[in-house]
């Protein structure tokens, strides 16, 4: 593949800046410093940096000319969906250009008896979902921030969602993608129907972080709607117990399409907000479960997981009696980061993933070291994958609290990393948790991914600063992440 | 990524027995053996070795590297004929070894399991470790096949989907000899790239699988096989789909001639054969559907004649192919193969088509060039990809056995470079001949 050289700039003299003008037109550029503000952080906002300039691209041909301007005067670039990333992703350091692509909006094409459709990465992740449901389908992975997020930011951050536990993530729903690899070639990688048996580049590039290329078209499954979907409410005294009935259930083999617990910081909360959803406030957890399939099958197993949620120790388990009631049930979920957002100027929404047996053990864990560290913490997770998300409010304008805020959050990673975890279920590595890569891999295997990163981008043009931690570690990596502890290695 | 020259450097000179003598430095004296003269996909292999741990195993790619020997890596040995012959092998480097004790969490429902046992052994162990309740959802072909076989060549069988969705972490060894490890334990998880998603299929042209952590999937409650005669496969469709369909296949007429022994009746034209798995009342609710939908009928022994379509799906005579196609045109697709003399089986909720074209030894190349082109007229109707999946080596070396995309070719090189930059593992294998 011919590789576009580094800083043989475009027209002598001209800036960058203008020659995106000239490319791709003088009002898809920002380089203002009012209009860059929003592009300063995504939704880690204590993660700053601000871009040399925004272009908006309108179609993939744009994204080309962009992407070989850029290359062709050494400044790296940075591909954006909503900025509604919790890991620093989407921002550009080193004095790069950020290339946001929420104008890439259009669905191109639904294929209903085919269940798929094509779609620009600017579509909303909800709006898919609204699109195909008159044919009976829906596009499955559902990031809380569904309303907001870009199916490209999706695809990079291999995005999750509540029903994931059932349904999967990205990774599980992507087919194809059309994406401009960092020296400006077009590539299509993968089809509708799958790939012919060479290496599998889209399971390659879900996830990687916007650092391998820009995706300009995905290809996605659709899935059909079940038949009947019921939602019920376990409330217990305790998480501990809560976390006990989603062990009994998941051993059961029962797969619920959500187990969702929500502790009694956050019910607290979510009762004191807008978003009030009339939950016990004497509970010490609620878990949220909800099945989905045959009209048939759904009845029996509701009854199985009340009996196992009362055996653990629910003192009700109501199940919603319609979809008003449905709606309220999720209220205390969907609507916890905005509760706890109210809470104080700050949300730090942690993400991490343990064995879901060690949930009680480490919940009670990172409730100690909020408050040892004196921080209003409170949890809301993805129970039934293990899936963490501690949230601390606070006020990044007190530097006493920031720096308890970090240190909080760096005790919080090793502890779950300790009981055989990892540092992220679904938000990414970005910038934020670059230097903790450590605690779960050593050099050799920061290697490996060096390389697949080299391959695609030797010049690391694209989103460079993200995932790779700036220092090589001395240590080995902790040999009890992600349960290997237990054998023997060679 | 730069321009597509051959990135192996020539071999060293090192001669058959210096390399054993290192090898055996590398992996102990009884893991290495000669066997002078063995032909296997191409190349003239001189010597076996069996590494029998992750360590000895990166030692004997070290080694390899120095000496600038390549080596075909061996799991159960089913399937190496699958990719492009490998000429310049030397080596043949046997999994066998790499048997670590598996490991089952009956609780989470994963398993971290040894690359080099065999999957039926795996299989059995599973099952008793969690007392019948979870079940590894990986069943190709073969039944010597090993875990790490499996993974490499992405295989399916006629039930579970594809290993990729099911890999949580992996310990390989690279070709630069790096021993390292992606993902982990935790059944989501995006911490850094998803390299397991690079290895899987990867045809063991990157690195060697030692040990690999596997989601297993609850056993289901209830199983029944139905079969129906159904001759237009776009009827089957709808009912291939339903949600507790756990495997379904449509056999022309002569796969269901090749049933005959499982069937018990003497069936003259195509089938419909599908199984169902999971909650007993969607199982039965959906049994009456397929009855109602396609006259389908429950089959009293379903085991066997799943097991005869697994064997079936393998099965090696002339040339075999598998073709990806939108299951809207699955009808169309199958025709265009039919017309061209394929024998076809049909997973139609996938969309994926098994195509066998017997060779008749009188007919020489014209078969084969018949046979390519009806897959590819076939793949371009129904929007989709093709790879062979077995020919005789003759056709394997000078056609291509994958209709990858051309432009991908050079990013495959460039992946090749860096993961295994001497081409010490299967060089040529995949695509590309990468
Ligand atoms: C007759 C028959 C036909 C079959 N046809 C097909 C088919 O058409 N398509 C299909 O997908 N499956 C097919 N299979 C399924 C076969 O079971 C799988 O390909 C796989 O399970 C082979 O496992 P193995 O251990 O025998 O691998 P092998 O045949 O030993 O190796 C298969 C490939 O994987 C590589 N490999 C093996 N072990 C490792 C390792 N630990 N690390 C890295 N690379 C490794 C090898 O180099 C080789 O490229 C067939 C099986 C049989 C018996
Ligand atoms: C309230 C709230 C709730 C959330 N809940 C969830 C949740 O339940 N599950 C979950 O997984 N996440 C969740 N998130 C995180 C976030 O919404 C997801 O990571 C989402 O996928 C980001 O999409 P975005 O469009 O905002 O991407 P951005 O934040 O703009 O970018 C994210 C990453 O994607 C890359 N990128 C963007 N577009 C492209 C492209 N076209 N090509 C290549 N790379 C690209 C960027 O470079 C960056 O690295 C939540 C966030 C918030 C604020």
């Amino acid at each position: 593949m011919a590789t576009l050289p580094l800083s043989s700039s475009g027209a002598p003299g001209a800036s960058l800046e203008d020659e995106l003008r000239q490319a791709v037109g003088a009002e898809q550029v920002l380089t203002r410093p009012e209009d860059l503000f929003v592009y300063e952080a995504d939704g880690l906002t204590h993660h700053t940096a601000r871009p040399r300039a925004v272009v908006l691209p309108r179609d993939k041909t744009d994204v080309v000319q962009i992407v070989k301007r850029c290359r062709a005067h050494g400044v790296p670039f940075v591909p954006r969906g909503a900025g509604t990333g919790l890991s620093g992703g989407a921002i550009a350091l080193d004095d790069g250009v950020i290339i946001e692509c929420a104008r890439l909006d259009r669905i191109l094409r639904i294929a209903p008896e085919d269940r798929f459709a094509v779609v620009q990465p600017g579509v909303i992740n909800a709006d898919l979902s609204k699109a195909v449901a008159h044919h009976g389908l829906f596009y499955a992975p559902d990031p809380s921030s569904q309303q907001a997020c870009t199916l490209g930011g999706n695809v990079a951050e291999n995005s999750g969602g509540p029903h994931t536990l059932k349904y999967g993530t990205t990774t599980n729903h992507v087919l194809a993608l059309e994406m401009v690899l960092p020296d400006g070639q077009l590539v299509q990688l993968g089809s509708p129907t799958g790939s012919a048996g060479g290496y599998d580049l889209v399971g390659a590039v879900v996830g990687s972080e916007g650092t391998l290329g820009i995706v300009t078209e995905l290809t996605v499954r659709l899935s059909p709607r079940p038949e009947r979907t019921e939602t019920m409410l376990g409330i217990f005294p305790d998480v501990v117990s809560a976390c006990r009935a989603v062990g009994a259930i998941i051993r059961s083999g029962l797969v619920p399409a959500a187990l969702e617990i929500v502790d009694r910081r956050t019910i607290e909360a979510v009762e004191a907000s807008v978003y009030a959803a009339g939950l016990p406030t004497d509970a010490g957890a609620v878990l949220i479960i909800e099945l989905d399939g045959p009209a048939v099958a759904v009845g029996r197993q509701v009854e199985r997981c009340q009996d196992h949620c009362r055996e653990a120790g629910a003192s009700e388990v109501p199940v919603a009696r319609d979809e008003a009631e449905r709606q309220r049930f999720w209220r205390a979920r969907k609507g916890a980061f905005g509760a706890m957002g109210r809470l104080a100027p700050d949300l730090y929404v942690h993400d991490a993933v343990v064995p879901r047996q060690k949930l009680p053990e480490i919940l009670e864990k990172i409730c100690e070291i909020g408050d040892r560290y004196r921080l209003r913490l409170s949890n809301v997770f993805h129970a039934g994958d293990g899936n963490l998300h501690p949230n601390i409010s606070f006020d990044r304008r007190d530097p006493d609290e920031m720096e308890r805020v970090l240190a909080a959050g760096e005790e919080i990673l090793r502890t779950c990393v300790e009981a055989g975890g990892v540092i992220t279920g679904e938000h990414g590595v970005g910038t934020e948790k670059k230097e903790y890569m450590g605690l779960l891999f050593s050099e050799a295997d920061l290697d490996a991914m060096r390389k697949l990163r080299a391959a695609f981008d030797p010049d690391r043009m694209c989103n460079p600063g993200k995932m790779f931690p700036a220092t090589r570690f001395c240590a080995e990596a902790n040999p009890k992440a992600r349960g290997y502890d237990q054998v023997p290695f060679g | 990524m730069s321009a597509g020259v051959d990135p192996w450097q020539a071999p060293t000179g090192v001669g058959a027995r210096e390399l054993r003598e290192r090898l055996r430095a590398a992996a102990g004296p009884t893991a290495v053996e000669e066997i002078d003269g063995v032909s296997l996909e191409g190349a003239r292999l001189e010597t076996r070795v069996r590494p029998c741990s992750g360590e000895d195993l990166a030692g004997v790619l070290q080694e390899l590297n120095t000496a600038g020997a390549a080596a075909l890596v061996r799991g159960g040995g089913s399937r190496l004929g699958l990719g492009h012959p490998v000429p310049r092998a030397r080596v043949l480097l046997e999994t066998a070894g790499l048997a670590a004790p598996p490991i089952v969490d009956a609780e989470d429902g994963v398993a971290y399991l040894p690359a080099g046992a065999a999957l039926s052994d795996l299989r059995e162990h599973v099952r008793k470790e969690a007392e019948g309740r979870w079940e590894l959802p990986l069943d190709p072909p073969g039944a010597g096949s090993t875990l790490g076989g499996c993974l490499a060549a992405a295989a399916t069988g006629p039930r579970h989907g594809p290993p990729r969705d099911v890999v949580l972490g992996l310990d390989i060894t690279l070709g630069t000899a790096e021993r390292t490890r992606c993902g982990g334990r935790v059944v989501k998880n995006v911490t850094g790239y998803d390299l397991a998603k690079l290895y899987v299929g990867s045809l063991g042209t990157l690195g060697v699988i030692e040990t690999a952590w596997i989601r297993l999937r609850p056993s289901p409650e209830r199983r029944e096989v139905w079969l129906a005669g159904l001759e237009d496969l776009a009827g089957g469709l709808a009912s291939s789909r339903r949600s507790s369909v756990s495997a379904a296949l449509w056999v022309d007429r002569a796969g269901s001639a090749r049933l005959a022994p499982w069937l018990g009746a003497e069936r003259a034209g195509s089938l419909l054969v599908v199984e169902l798995a999971g909650d007993a009342a969607a199982v039965e609710a959906d049994g009456a559907a397929l009855r109602e939908e396609i006259g389908a009928e429950p089959v009293p022994e379903g085991e066997p004649l799943i097991a005869a379509l697994r064997d079936l799906l393998g099965e090696d005579r002339g040339l075999r192919f598998q073709l990806s196609s939108l299951p809207s045109r699955l009808s169309a697709t199958a025709r265009r193969l039919a017309e061209h003399g394929a024998e076809l089986l049909v997973q139609p909720a996938r969309g994926t088509l098994v195509a066998h074209f017997l060779l008749a030894p009188e007919e020489g190349e014209a078969a084969v060039e018949r046979a390519f082109r009806g897959v590819r007229l076939a793949a371009a109707e129904g929007e989709g990809r093709w790879r062979v999946e077995a020919a005789p080596l003759e056709v394997r070396s000078v056609r291509d056995a994958f209709g990858e995309d051309e432009a991908l070719i050079p990013v495959f090189r460039a992946l090749k470079r860096v993961y295994d930059p001497r081409g010490v593992l299967g060089p040529g294998r995949q695509a590309g001949r990468v």
